[in-house]
């Protein structure tokens, strides 16, 4: 039980980096200020006057303040119970955009 | 002889060289030109590592090669549109076209001042040549 070969669940071989099943309130509060972020960047492009499809498409995106909390911090996945997981299981999570269901979702 | 005794004096004769050096480093009165927003002022904020070529990409067509560099760019829907593709990773403001800045006038604005004017010299400088 005690001494250099205890069984521990990193020399059997097992999972040694777990990721939490939610966010923390700092992360959650870091998830904002991306989100906020991204939107000032849309209103900057939108303030410049342009008119493009992009510009379109990025103002159909729900903004920061409009989102409920369950779409800022999960997202819809087809194979976890309810449907939804903590969006920190997205690879590269924190450099996109995932801010909408899918239908009915 | 007058050369010399504007050498000494320490009023406003200096060497054509350090009245140029003095004009680059003075930021441009933001009044005097029309406040009117012509160009995007791009940063590059967070990197497109390992978000595809098509990122990484558009980032090189903006012109961006490494994060906190600065770009201007013209209001213009191609330009609107590369912004869009990578909006997570930059941060934008619309500037006047007397804001904007090539690499070389960025780097001077970034020096800091040398805290000193170099007035004239004993013994004689550059500046009789």
């Amino acid at each position: 039980m005690f001494g250099a070969f205890r069984a521990s669940h990193v020399n059997q071989g097992g999972l040694l980096w777990k990721t939490p099943w939610k966010l923390s309130p700092t992360r959650k509060a870091n998830v904002r200020a991306r989100l906020k972020k991204v939107d000032s960047v849309i209103e900057a492009v939108r303030a410049s006057g342009v008119q493009c499809h992009s510009l379109d498409r990025a103002l159909e995106l729900p903004k920061e303040h409009e989102m409920p909390a369950k779409d800022k911090y999960t997202v819809f996945s087809p194979h976890a119970v309810g449907y939804r997981k903590g969006i920190h299981k997205v690879p590269k999570w924190t450099r996109i955009t995932q801010r909408t269901n899918p239908k009915g979702f | 002889m007058a050369a010399r005794i504007c050498r000494y004096s320490t009023g406003p004769s200096l060497s054509p060289r350090l009245t140029n050096l003095r004009l680059i480093s003075t930021p441009p009165d933001p009044s005097a030109e029309s406040s009117k927003n012509t160009h995007f002022k791009i940063t590059l904020r967070r990197s497109a590592i390992s978000l595809g070529d098509k990122k990484k990409g558009t980032l090189a067509a903006l012109g961006l090669h490494r994060r906190n560099q600065t770009v201007f760019h013209p209001h213009k829907p191609d330009i609107a549109g590369k912004i869009l593709a990578v909006k997570e990773l930059l941060e934008v403001r619309n500037v006047p076209a007397s804001e904007v800045r090539d690499k070389l006038e960025q780097r001077i604005e970034r020096k800091a001042p040398k805290g000193y004017q170099v007035v004239g010299s004993r013994m004689g400088g550059m500046d009789g040549v």
